[in-house]
Parts: structure tokens; C-alpha cells; sequence
């Protein structure tokens, strides 16, 4: 089967596989690409959040059977060539991570949240951000996702003509 | 009373005798002094371009330093304070010091974490005030701590530790380096200036570090002295943790990211019931699902059960073909536990022990039956908390190789050498045979002092004939076989004068011992075949800083059988929040204000009256809030760190909502400023999630709480505004790590009085809460 993931494609062999099985475990355990965490296997603690096509998804509990079609971006791929995505930049800037095994999901959320809303609210920021970090980054996780927002608008005023 | 005063000698006697059993050890040892705790340059195994000064310092080619960690990050910030530590002494960017484990050397063990474990009374260990005894005591058990050479990271001891030896080691390795130049150019040293690792003579002469370290291996140091204070560039000032970039593209490795050629993975399969054991398995259908090779069954190791290992292509893969597998499991021959009866028997046992002066008394003063007997009004009540698990966001996991006699084991670990011991158990070679790499953990909070994944992936690694495994928990298996937070139960007791004067405090109080456990699993050799007195369990209990005249502080140490261990703050977790709510309770019924009836309590205190002051002047304690909103507050001590809380709340559909946390805090030299600022609302979060939803569960054996959903954390959502302020101090550094953790739930539950009028006496506070307001 083939897949999109960080806008290349990428072949994963149907003999190691399984379409139940789920993105997380492929991308982890067949692609070595370990950046996506396990955290709960339930959906609910957002460890494991990726983007599919531009939404936010808890990939351990989607099966490669649905991701025919679909472009995967995951934290390996939240920057680009230019470097650093605004919120990476951000989250060093206001020292969000501790331990760190929570931030790829919660990254990639937030990344999810400014695509769909330029300007979220604290209210927004609540609601989108639903992953769990037992390390108490959330306070940081507020001001960084803002901080990205204030820059990406800033970006936004610079670009027009 | 002179039965009491006989069992408060048997503790200082027993504890001396404890003392000088170590002494006699140290007999022929020779006293070191603090140089040789640098270790010499052969610690390090040679790389080309690198000169090691000595076992901490390593300088490379280009001028930067190499720095031995020997300790474990695991959120806590360890690596970047330590690195600060060695960057200003050595007057280098941060950036130029790069990390490399240490290995098992005793210089790299932990000493102040043990002297954690002295059950001594703040009276006894006040800073500027010690006794004499407290002294010998300590300086025996950092000898013998030193000599054991155990390396821990735990009891929030890193930066305590490393305060003197790294300051020391960088300090000697730049007198080093400086005598070189002042040779080569035939300058005096005072005259030579450093800034970013460069040396210079104003004269015109400059190099750096990395053209110096040759020659400074094979010269002395001279006159090292450390840094004065004023001139820190780093140490107490901003700087960025040195772990982010990688931790926010995905490059950081935790345990489960190792990835090695060959690499097979297992999942463990425990007994559904605590203590169980497979009794009969059936593995050929799992055998015969896709990607599956081996099923391993796996005895009792490092503390866990008896288990089975599936071996396959991928965790997903041994996962699925578990639900393959058919066994029988044993019940414990003990019985099952039920935590609902544990508690009540724990209740039972603080009762009879206030009824019959039962406990091992951890503190008495003057003549509490007396006093509460004389007492004009008198205050009792019954505290209760939860089994706790610590549900790091990674679940369990090592990595291990056995071959040619050789293991390699890659493990998110709090303890190394514990690790290399108990790979070196299993796979039955010498600990010289085995390599432990650390990687990062995804949160340890005492969970990963435990061996238990590390014996149990060196098991799995005998049968896979060389191939690397790499052995991972479920997310169910990890809270279903935790080492917990043990449960317990104090009874208080006070009285009043009558001029309104607290005059007597009376605690029994009922818990497992819990680090005789930790012994048995994790550092057996030293576990002995009776419990000695166990302070942690106790502490922040028998150790209050208020002035009370007549105490009796007892504890009753009992074995349910539920495998307990280190929690985040560990007895300071429960204890502080029935101190500080029983202490609000006081405060209540002598109608005064809390924050006045501390202070009251403290003036003997300048160090906590100054914390708790600051605490309660930036939340604006005494100004009116908004209706429905209330505060309350608490003070702590734990791991030599002065903590005060004000927390703001109010209810919200029955449920507390907490808006704000004002932390002010006391833990000496403070290396790292946002580091602080960061355990603190770590230590905030944590506790919070602990003090509003956090229970363990155990019926018929086994524990309810399998996942997320059923134990719930706070979310980004419910997180109130943390705000930290540290009194400034002179103090060598404390632990921050915990401190923040304790006095959160007592200001909570002491909040939700003022608002609701109902004292809530038991942990978790969210669901009692809605219980009492119907």
C-alpha cells in the first residue's frame, strides 16, 4: 500500500501490515518514524496526534484501511524547508516541553487548531487542545500556541503587497 | 512521659547504632576528600580530540566541554541546571556544554537523597541551627552514601548533589587549563580574563580551552576556588533548557524510540489480579497469528509477577495475537486484595493505635496525653487518602540485547546501576558485562526508580538469540501493575489552652512501608530481613514546622500486600494534606485567620513565616474577591524546600474549579530560574489532577482504573493561572522537583471550606464534594 506522509510517498509492504492495523504502529514500528507517540491506544490522550489532511487525528486508532488517498503529516514534517514551524519556534521560546513525550501530539493539535482558526481565543485554545500531559506543560502550551498566532498574522501583514 | 520518652531515645539510639554500623564499615575506608570526588580522567574511555581533566570534565578539540551526566531527565530539567552548574564555573556558553552519560562510578551516585531518608525533625535540621546529632548523622550518611556510590535520580536531589562536586570539578579543570596559558605566555593567571571559553591577555595573547587541554591533563590545578556569588553569569539569571529543539521536531529518544537493526518487539500479558500467576497457558493459537514468533513466560522479576511475553514484528502485532492466548490465571495464595477493606483495616489500626499509645513514635515533645487531657477545647478528625498511580505519559519499556555474553540494555530509568544490577541478575553475568544507555524518560515520578521492565526485557532478550527486543506495557498493564501510592489513614488530635493557646497535637497514623519494598526489588542487597523504620511514609507528618509544645507524632507501618513505591513527593503527598487541612481545621476553631494563626506558630520559623508571607501578600490574602470565589492556602516543607500556596477556586456544576495558584517558595540558590518556574506548575498540575479525581481502585484483586478514562487528569481546560515567586536565599540549593506538589491539596480542600463549609477530610476532593452538597 501506498501512503502520503510529510508530502512523499511512501510504500509500506502488505506482507508486515495489516489494514487494521493502526497509523500509529506503522508509522512507529514499520516506518521508524518514532517522533508520534503511544500514549493510551484509546484515543485519549492525544499522544498520538497526526494530521490527515489537515485534521487532527488520534492515530492510534485509525487503521490503515482508511488512509487510502489521504496525505498524513506528522511532527517529522511539521516544519518545513524554510525550518522551524512558527508553533515549534514558539514552544522553544516559551520553554513549553519537560519531559517532552506528550509535545509531538500536542503540536501537531495545535498546528490543526491555526490552520482552521488564525486568531483562537483562550476559549478555542480549551476546546482544541484536548491531549494530556502528566508534566503540567498546559499553561506554556497557551502562551506558545498565541505567540504562533501573533507571529503567523504578523507574516500574513508582512506578505501583502 | 517516661514511656515515651524511652521510645523517642530507642529511635535516636537506633538510629545511631544505625550510624555507627556505617562507621564501622568505614573503618579503613579512607575519608575522601571533596577533590577525589572529581574521579580521575580514567573514568572516561579515550576519544580521539578529547582530553579528560577528570571524571566530570572532558574538553573536546574545539574548546567545548563534555560534561558526565549522571542523571536522568525526565522533565525535571536535570540536565540543563547541571550543565549550568559546569558552564559558569568554566565561564562558557551554555550551548558549548555538551552531555554524555557517566558511568557507574561511585563519584556519580546520589548522597543527599539518602539523607533524605533521617528521620529528623526540622527542629533538629533547620539550616544555621543544626544539632550536633543531625550533623554527625549527616555527614556519616553522605560518607556512606559516597562509599555505596548508588545513583539515583529521585528524592529531588540532582542539583543538591551536584551543587559542590560539578561547581568543584569545573572549577578545578578551568584552574587547570588557565595555569597552561599563564605557562605558555609566562602571564600571570589573575591577569588572564576568560569570556566564552576564550582566553585572553590584554596584552594580545588568546586561545581557548580546547589548545590548553592537552597540557592541563598532565598539570595540577593549584589554588581552585569557587565562584563568588556576584559574579554569576548564568547560575540564578534566564536560559534556555538545553533539551527543547529536540523534543519538539521528534528527534528526542525515550525508551520506546530506540530502534536498533534486527529489532523485535514484546508486549506483557501480567496477571489480571494482583499477585496472580499464570497457572496453565495455551499459546498455540497466538502462536499461529500473523507476525508472532515466541511466547516467553516470565517468573516473578524485579518486583513484578509472574507474566507471559509475546515476541513478535511489532508492539501492534503482539498485542492482537494476546487476545489469542489462552490462560488460566492462579490467584495470590494470600488472597485477593480489596482496597475498600485495606482501608478500613488502615482506619482500624490509627484507632487502635491513639487507643492503646501504639506506633512508632517519629517525634514527641513534652507530654501530649497530659496536655490533651488539660486541654480546655479539643479538635479531632480522621484524614484519608487513595492508593495513587503515576501514569507517565510513557509507559513502561526497555530495550535489551544478550549476546556474547554481553548485555546491552537502552531504558528510560531513574537508576542505572540498579538497572545494570538487575539486567546482570537475570541474564546471570557480572554487572562489569552489562551496558545500560539511558535515554529520556516521558516522565518517571518515582515509577521508574523500579527494575522491574528492565529484568523483565533482559528475560524476553535470553530467548531471541541475540536480536535486540524491545519490551513495552500497554497503557492497561501499566496502570493495572504500578508500584502505588500508598493509601492511608491519620487520625489527628489537638487542644487548646485555656488563654485559646494550640498547645498539643497528637497524629496516629496507619500506611504501608514502603521503601523496605523499593529495597527488596529494586537493591536487594542491602534489603534487610526486618523493616526498619520508615520515614517516608511519615514525613511531613511528624516534622511540622509550628511551634506546639506537646506532640506525639506515631505511625503505624502495616503490609497490605498492594506492591506500593515512590510517588511524586511520596508520603509528603498525603501527609501534607493532613496536616495543613487539620491545621486549617485548628485555625477555624480558634476563630482566627489561617494565615494569622500560622504565623503565630511560627515565629521561631523565619525562613516559612517569610514563604507563607510572600505566598499570601502577591495572592492579595485578606482582599474581597468575587462572589462565589474563595481561597485558601497551606505551607510545606519537603525535600528541604519551603513551599506556600494560595489557591483561588470556585464551583462550577458541583465541581471545583480552580482559577489561580500563587506559589511562593524558599529552595536556597535557585540555578535555573524557569526551571523552578516550571516544576512548580508541573508540580501544580500533577497535584491537582491527584487532589480533584486521582484514586486507585482494587477489587477482587484487581484494579479498576485500566486507562485514561477511568482516572482521570486535568486538562489544559481546567488549568488555573500558576504564578511562582521565590524568597531570595544564600542556602546552598534544595529540591524542586516535588516541594510544589504537597501544600496544593490542603489549599484546595481549605478553599472549598471557606466557600462551601463543608471539610473535606478525604482524597480525591472533586467526587466528595458533589457527594456532600447532594
Amino acid at each position: 500500500m501506498k501512503l502520503t506522509i510529510n508530502d512523499r510517498s511512501v510504500s509500506v509492504d502488505d506482507e508486515l501490515t495489516d489494514p487494521r492495523m493502526p497509523l500509529l504502529w506503522v508509522l512507529r514500528d514499520v516506518l521508524q518514524m518514532t517522533g508520534t507517540k503511544y500514549g493510551c491506544g484509546v484515543a485519549a490522550c492525544g499522544a498520538c496526534t497526526v494530521l490527515v489532511d489537515g485534521a487532527p487525528v488520534r492515530s492510534c486508532v485509525l487503521p490503515l484501511s482508511a488512509l487510502q488517498g489521504k496525505a498524513v503529516r506528522t511532527i517529522e514534517g511539521l516544519g518545513g524547508a524554510a525550518g522551524p514551524h512558527p508553533l515549534q519556534r514558539a514552544w522553544v521560546e516559551h520553554q513549553v516541553p519537560q519531559c517532552g513525550y506528550c509535545q509531538s501530539g500536542m503540536l501537531m493539535a495545535a498546528a490543526a487548531l491555526l490552520e482552521a482558526n488564525r486568531e483562537p481565543s483562550d476559549a478555542d485554545i480549551d476546546a482544541a487542545i484536548t491531549n494530556l500531559c502528566r508534566c503540567g506543560s498546559y499553561p506554556r502550551v497557551r502562551s506558545a500556541i498565541k505567540a504562533a498566532a501573533r507571529e503567523l498574522a504578523q507574516r500574513r501583514r508582512g506578505a501583502r503587497p | 512521659m517516661p514511656a515515651r520518652g524511652a521510645r523517642a531515645m530507642r529511635r535516636r539510639s537506633l538510629l545511631l547504632s544505625g550510624a555507627a554500623v556505617g562507621g564501622a564499615l568505614l573503618v579503613g575506608w579512607s575519608v575522601l576528600p571533596p577533590r577525589s570526588r572529581l574521579g580521575s580522567a580514567a573514568l572516561w574511555s579515550p576519544e580521539p580530540g578529547e582530553v579528560a581533566l577528570n571524571g566530570w570534565i572532558k574538553i573536546a578539540a574545539d574548546g567545548a566541554v563534555v560534561l558526565a551526566m549522571n542523571r536522568s531527565e525526565m522533565g525535571q530539567g536535570v540536565h540543563t541546571a547541571l550543565a549550568m552548574l559546569v558552564a559558569e564555573e568554566l565561564d562558557l556558553p551554555l550551548a558549548r556544554v555538551r552531555l554524555q552519560q557517566a558511568g557507574h562510578d561511585a563519584i556519580f551516585g546520589s548522597a543527599e537523597s539518602f539523607v533524605g531518608f533521617l528521620p529528623f525533625h526540622g527542629d533538629d535540621r533547620e539550616p544555621g541551627q543544626e544539632t550536633l546529632t543531625f550533623r554527625g548523622a549527616r555527614w556519616m550518611t553522605l560518607k556512606f552514601a559516597r562509599e555505596l556510590g548508588i545513583n539515583v535520580t529521585g528524592g529531588s536531589a540532582s542539583v543538591a548533589d551536584a551543587w559542590e562536586p560539578l561547581r568543584l570539578a569545573a572549577a578545578t579543570a578551568r584552574a587547570r587549563l588557565l595555569g597552561v596559558a599563564s605557562l605558555r605566555w609566562k602571564l600571570p593567571v589573575a591577569e588572564l580574563d576568560v569570556r566564552d571559553g576564550v582566553v585572553s591577555h590584554a596584552s594580545g595573547p588568546r586561545t581557548h580551552y580546547g589548545e590548553l587541554a592537552e597540557q592541563a591533563a598532565l598539570s595540577p590545578p593549584g589554588d581552585v576556588t569557587l565562584k563568588e556569588r556576584a559574579a554569576y553569569r548564568l547560575i540564578g539569571r534566564p536560559a534556555q533548557r538545553i533539551d527543547l529543539a529536540e523534543k519538539c521536531d521528534g528527534r528526542a529518544v525515550f525508551g520506546l524510540d530506540v530502534r536498533l537493526p534486527g529489532l523485535v518487539y514484546a508486549s506483557v500479558l501480567h496477571a489480571p489480579m494482583l499477585g496472580g500467576s499464570p497457572a496453565t497457558v495455551d499459546s498455540d493459537a497466538a502462536l499461529r497469528q500473523p507476525g508472532i514468533e515466541r511466547v516467553v513466560r516470565l517468573p516473578p522479576l524485579g518486583g513484578a509477577g509472574a507474566a507471559i511475553a509475546l515476541v513478535g514484528r511489532t508492539t501492534w502485532h503482539t498485542r492482537e495475537a494476546a487476545r489469542a492466548l489462552q490462560v488460566q490465571w492462579r490467584e495470590p495464595p494470600a488472597g485477593l486484595l480489596d482496597s475498600k477493606r485495606i482501608e478500613a483495616a488502615l482506619e482500624a489500626a490509627a484507632r487502635e493505635a491513639a487507643a492503646k499509645e501504639r506506633g512508632f513514635a517519629f517525634h514527641s515533645s513534652g507530654d501530649s496525653q497530659a496536655a490533651l487531657a488539660a486541654a480546655s477545647k479539643r479538635v479531632e478528625a480522621l484524614y484519608r487518602a487513595p492508593y495513587l498511580a503515576h501514569a507517565t505519559m510513557e509507559p513502561m519499556n526497555c530495550t535489551a540485547r544478550v549476546a556474547g555474553g554481553r548485555v546491552e540494555v537502552w531504558a528510560p530509568t531513574q537508576v542505572p546501576g540498579l538497572a545494570r544490577d538487575a539486567a546482570a541478575r537475570v541474564a546471570g553475568v557480572a554487572p562489569g558485562a552489562v551496558t545500560v544507555h539511558v535515554t529520556y524518560l516521558g516522565g518517571g515520578f518515582g515509577r521508574r526508580l523500579e527494575v522491574d521492565f528492565v529484568a523483565q526485557a533482559v528475560r524476553v532478550a535470553l530467548e531471541t538469540a541475540g536480536r535486540p527486543v524491545q519490551l513495552a506495557w500497554s497503557r492497561e498493564e501499566d496502570f493495572t501493575h504500578d508500584f502505588y501510592r500508598p493509601a492511608g489513614v491519620a487520625l489527628l488530635r489537638a487542644g487548646f489552652d485555656a488563654d485559646g493557646r494550640l498547645t498539643v497535637l497528637e497524629a496516629h497514623s496507619a500506611a504501608d512501608a514502603l521503601e523496605p519494598r523499593w529495597m527488596e526489588r529494586a537493591l536487594p542487597s542491602l534489603s534487610g530481613p526486618v523493616d526498619a523504620p520508615d520515614k517516608t511514609t511519615v514525613e511531613g507528618l511528624y516534622d511540622l514546622p509550628y511551634a506546639i509544645a506537646h506532640q506525639r507524632i506515631a505511625h503505624v507501618a502495616t503490609r497490605s500486600g498492594v506492591p506500593v513505591g515512590n510517588w511524586r513527593s511520596v508520603g509528603h503527598s498525603h501527609n501534607a494534606f493532613f496536616a495543613e487541612s487539620f491545621v486549617d481545621e485548628l485555625a477555624h476553631a480558634a476563630g482566627a485567620d489561617p494565615l494569622r494563626f500560622r504565623l503565630g506558630l511560627l515565629q521561631h520559623r523565619p525562613r516559612h513565616a517569610a514563604v507563607l508571607t510572600l505566598a499570601a501578600q502577591k495572592a492579595g490574602w485578606g482582599r474581597p474577591l468575587r462572589p462565589g470565589r474563595a481561597r485558601g492556602l497551606a505551607l510545606h516543607e519537603s525535600f528541604g524546600t519551603i513551599v506556600a500556596q494560595v489557591v483561588e477556586l470556585s464551583i462550577a456544576d458541583r465541581q471545583p474549579r480552580v482559577h489561580r495558584v500563587v506559589c511562593a517558595l524558599d529552595c536556597g540558590v535557585v540555578v535555573h530560574p524557569q526551571g523552578v518556574a516550571q516544576q512548580v506548575e508541573s508540580s501544580v498540575v500533577f497535584g491537582l489532577s491527584a487532589a480533584l479525581y486521582g484514586r486507585i481502585d482494587i477489587e477482587g484483586g484487581v484494579v479498576r482504573q485500566q486507562n485514561f478514562p477511568d482516572y482521570p487528569l486535568l486538562t489544559l481546560a481546567q488549568t488555573p493561572v500558576i504564578e511562582t515567586h521565590t524568597v531570595p536565599s544564600a542556602l546552598p540549593p534544595s529540591g524542586m522537583g516535588e516541594p510544589a506538589l504537597p501544600p496544593l491539596a490542603p489549599a484546595v480542600a481549605n478553599a472549598l471550606f471557606t466557600l462551601t463549609g463543608h471539610r473535606l477530610r478525604e482524597l480525591p476532593l472533586a467526587p466528595l464534594l458533589a457527594s456532600v452538597r447532594g
